[in-house]
């Protein structure tokens, strides 16, 4: 399936939505387009993962650059991650730095 | 079972993906062992497509290979890129995983997936080959 990731600005909070599949290949789109949030400065990252259906570790390091590149007070919310790609979090000790939740509201 | 021979580039990522999530399915494999195969073979793949032949200005194929008897499944991944163990590797300790995202290291996370995510991983070098085996034990 086609990786796509969706900036939508919302006055101090960056919600991204990831479809697809993110693997190495598409990592850099996901990359750009957290370097294109981090320009508004927001308080809060909100990454929307219910359609995403693969994960490999390009896009965890995707994250980690996302809180380096928006600062460490900066929360990560990760919302409506399925099974798999849940598993991946939790495997790599990303519970203990994210927020993930089934859903979000503002 | 069908083999896979394949260039070494990242858009052949996807392609690889499919195929193994193919022979897992036939193996019988549920859904997320099914995953944590694709996602092990992908890492891999990821590393021998970078640092295997990119880095260096090399081009080659990456050949798949699957095997199945009555106990488990094997994927064997096999490329000419240099030399690379993967399990010569350091990998994440507990002491990183849980620290703080902005002061977590950046590598070793591909390695560690693929590790934890199979039942077997070994690496062999055959001449001038690299070879990645994946095991997946069946469940009866």
């Amino acid at each position: 399936m086609v990786f796509s990731a969706k900036l939508d600005s919302d006055g101090d909070t960056a919600k991204i939505t990831l479809n697809g599949e993110l693997d190495s290949a598409v990592a850099g789109e996901f990359k750009d387009v957290i370097e294109k949030a981090a320009e508004a400065n927001p308080q809060k990252l909100v990454l929307f993962l219910s359609e995403l259906s693969f994960m490999a570790s390009a896009g965890l390091r995707v994250i980690i650059f996302a809180k380096q590149k928006m600062g460490a007070n900066v929360n990560i919310y990760v919302i409506g991650a399925t099974g798999p790609v849940l598993n991946t979090l939790q495997m790599s000790g990303f519970d203990q730095a994210v927020f993930i939740q089934d859903s979000y509201s503002d | 079972m069908d083999t896979l021979v394949i260039p070494a580039k990242p858009d052949s990522l996807s392609l690889i993906r499919q195929y193994v999530a193919k022979v897992a399915e036939a193996a019988g494999l549920n859904e997320m062992a099914n995953y944590q195969l694709c996602l092990a073979v992908d890492e891999i793949a990821t590393n021998v497509i970078t640092y295997g032949y990119q880095e260096n200005g090399q081009s080659g194929d990456i050949c798949l290979r699957a095997d199945l008897d009555a106990e488990k499944l094997t994927v064997i991944m096999e490329d000419t890129g240099i030399p690379f163990d993967p399990t010569a590797q350091e990998l994440p300790t507990e002491e990183d995983l849980a620290l703080p995202l902005e002061q977590r290291p950046i590598g070793g996370l591909g390695i560690f997936l693929t590790i934890k995510g199979v039942d077997e991983f070994r690496y062999e070098q055959q001449g001038n080959m690299n070879q990645n085996i994946f095991e997946m034990h069946l469940v009866s």
